[in-house]
């Protein structure tokens, strides 16, 4: 198939050489579905809100899904693969990436690790071959940095549970065959396994977004909602549960976000050269390519970050605190680059012609699920200090 | 029977190409990609194989990252990977010849390859393995078939699509089909790794190259396009149909 351009990552510092051939031929599988299918198609996507259902059924294809789980049908690739999958797909559209991340670190990671063998062997399969789509239900309306004083009540009623509660903000949520919902059972938390078309089970979604919106968000809705016994992931409890889901999801968005920012990187480049101002390409400018090179800079810190918290990911050295400074400074750095991208791109970048608008608005998204970028400095706070500062309370 | 497939390493076409001294600089070419053409002969492949033809061999001949070419195949199924290994480049009949001795090393009397290559476009590797092999040789098709044992291949004919019967052994040159090549998936990328890529020189064929028998003098970028031009208001009409007519010949 012809194509305009070849898209060439900026890589100053020669990632590609360090990868394996494995993860450069899946990055490069994602990189050319990308290209082909979300790039021609997102902005119709956005413009009616939609997540199409092909991408669903491509991306679940390709065999990407879950992707550093093993066993059960799943992937088996390593955390650096995981990594530059999650930038292909943000490169395209965050909205993609979150699909991907939701799916694969949120719901069927912690079915996974904390999962019986029964409910292993029953969703994990279905769940990468993206025939079921899960979702990950643990902010609430009232509860959200703070999820640890959530109001949603599991109760034992012998040869079942019941749920009684709401979600907010969950990815996924209407789309879903199954939801993994966080809940308080005896003042505990633990997850749930919630199927749709559960009893007392409703996902209406959430409309009016400015940002992600290609990505479908709802709440989730538990009215004396019954579910088997079996649903209860049997091995976590409390806060854990949920924050180990969180460091693989925001793992992947610390390369998510340099996949967005070279996409932005690469507009700002091809705009500037061929832009004329004054007589002269304003690339020419100094004061663009001040911007540029500032990005350039900052780009490639945050992918030597990426990679260096990948190394550690796959060799299972690394700290929870290290994963919030990476999804901290990759975010942030994305959407001053976006910002500097569309600034660079003049009245044309707020058009939908050039991808920096969209990745803008769908960085502050970023910037705020899994762990807003504040939290991440409180909890680097804390680990400099040993003095927690979330709260007042001791 | 196996079925071959050929395919050649070229620069991507969406790849700059640009021209140092006077070669053609291959460490500017940002991507490498198997040639268009030889897709779509290879996603055929697939499909016979999947209608029971036993397996896909993949053979290509070229330098050293040519060999990526032959990965990329085995991540959408080819079962085994032959590499002619040779870093200088070679004439049309050169390159045949060794391709030639690999078909026949495999056995395969089914062969397919793209109608060009999209780097040299000179077309001649097909009818010329062909020749050497004397295989029959069915070019410009978009899909091979089998029914009850016979070959048949469709390509586009003067005045509709053409049905051609044919017996192996025999080498059919591909023009863009109906079927892009599948996208590869984690599995086969994983199942790719596995599989060994069998190097051969030359001498391993007993080929014997001799001198080539063309001598590229230069490589020369294209002239760079005229800019665009640029008329405005009605008393313009003449000139614009005149240069309509006369210099870009479309009315
Ligand atoms: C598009 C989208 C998709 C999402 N998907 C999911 C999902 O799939 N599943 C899910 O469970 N959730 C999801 N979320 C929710 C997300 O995780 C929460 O929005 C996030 O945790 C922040 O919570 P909040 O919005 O309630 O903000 P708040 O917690 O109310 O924070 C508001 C502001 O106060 C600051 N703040 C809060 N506490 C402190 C403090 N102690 N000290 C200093 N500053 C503080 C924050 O940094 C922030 O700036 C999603 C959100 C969005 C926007």
């Amino acid at each position: 198939m012809m194509r305009n351009m070849a898209y060439e990552a900026l890589d100053f510092y020669d990632i590609d050489s360090m990868l394996s051939e494995e993860e450069r031929m899946v990055r490069d599988m994602v990189r050319d579905w990308v290209e082909d299918r979300v790039i021609p198609n997102i902005e119709e996507a956005c413009r009616d809100g939609v997540f199409p259902d092909d991408w669903r059924k491509e991306i679940g294809e390709m065999g990407i899904l879950g992707a550093p789980l093993k066993g059960y049908g799943c992937p088996g690739l390593s955390y650096i693969a995981y990594g530059l999958i999650c930038q292909e797909l943000e490169r395209g559209d965050s909205g993609v990436r979150s699909f991907a991340s939701v799916q694969g670190s949120l719901a069927m990671y912690p079915i996974h690790d904390f999962g019986s063998e029964e409910q292993k062997e029953y969703y994990l399969p279905k769940m990468a071959s993206g025939e079921w789509v899960g979702c990950f239900g643990l902010t609430e309306p009232d509860y959200g940095s703070n999820p640890g004083d959530m109001i949603t009540r599991a109760e034992d009623k012998g040869d079942h549970f019941l749920l009684n509660g709401a979600k907010m903000w969950i990815t996924n949520g209407t789309i879903a065959d199954l939801a993994v919902v966080w809940a308080k059972l005896d003042g505990e938390i633990k997850g749930f396994i919630v199927e749709k078309g559960d009893e007392g089970f409703s996902a209406p979604e959430m409309k009016g977004k400015h940002s992600l919106k290609a990505s479908v968000t709802s709440e989730l809705v538990f009215q004396d909602c019954k579910i088997p016994k079996n649903r209860i992931l049997p091995d976590v409890k409390g806060l854990r549960g949920p924050f180990s889901c969180l460091n693989n999801a925001r793992y992947g968005i610390s390369w998510g976000a340099v996949g967005a920012a070279q996409s932005c990187f690469n507009s700002a480049k091809e705009y500037s050269l061929s832009r004329i101002q004054f007589g002269h390409p304003i690339a020419s400018f100094q004061l663009i390519q001040n911007k540029l090179s500032w990005m350039l800079r900052e780009i490639t810190k945050g992918q030597l970050l990426a990679y260096h918290m990948g190394k550690k990911k796959d060799d299972g050295t690394w700290i929870p605190e290290q994963i919030s400074l990476a999804k901290m400074n990759n975010v942030d750095m994305a959407l001053e680059i976006a910002r500097m991208s569309r600034d660079i791109h003049g009245a044309n970048g707020i058009l939908d012609e050039y991808p920096v608008m969209r990745h803008m608005a769908n960085l502050e998204s970023v910037k705020t699920y899994e762990g807003t970028h504040d939290i991440h400095n409180l909890i680097l706070g804390r680990h400099i200090t040993g003095i927690q500062s979330f709260t007042r309370e001791p | 029977m196996g079925v071959a497939v050929l395919i050649k390493q070229v620069p991507d076409t969406t790849s700059k190409v640009s021209v140092a001294g006077d070669r053609v600089d291959e460490s500017s070419v940002s991507k490498w990609s198997i040639s268009p053409y030889d897709e779509y002969a290879l996603e055929c492949a697939m499909r016979l194989k999947e209608s029971g033809y036993s397996e896909v061999v993949a053979i290509t001949c070229g330098p050293q990252r040519s060999s990526k070419a032959l990965t990329e195949a085995a991540a959408v199924g080819a079962d085994s990977l032959i590499h002619v290994h040779v870093e200088d480049s070679l004439d049309s009949i050169q390159v045949q010849t060794l391709l030639s001795a690999a078909i026949k090393r495999t056995g395969s009397e089914i062969v397919l390859c793209g109608k060009q290559a999209a780097d040299t476009n000179s077309g001649s590797t097909g009818p010329g393995i062909a020749s050497i092999l004397d295989y029959s040789c069915v070019g410009v098709v978009s899909e091979v078939s089998v029914d009850d044992g016979v070959l048949v291949a469709t390509r586009q004919g003067p005045s509709g699509l053409e049905e051609i019967e044919v017996s192996a052994p025999c080498l059919f040159t591909f023009d863009k089909g109906e079927s892009e090549l599948r996208r590869p998936n984690v599995r086969g990328i994983m199942m790719a790794k596995k599989k060994t890529v069998e190097a051969l020189t030359p001498g391993d064929l007993g080929v014997d190259l001799g001198e080539s028998a063309v001598i590229v003098n230069s490589h020369s970028s294209p002239p760079d396009k005229p800019p665009g031009q640029k008329f405005e208001g009605v008393s313009s009409i003449a000139t614009v149909v005149q240069k309509l007519r006369d210099e870009a010949n479309v009315i």
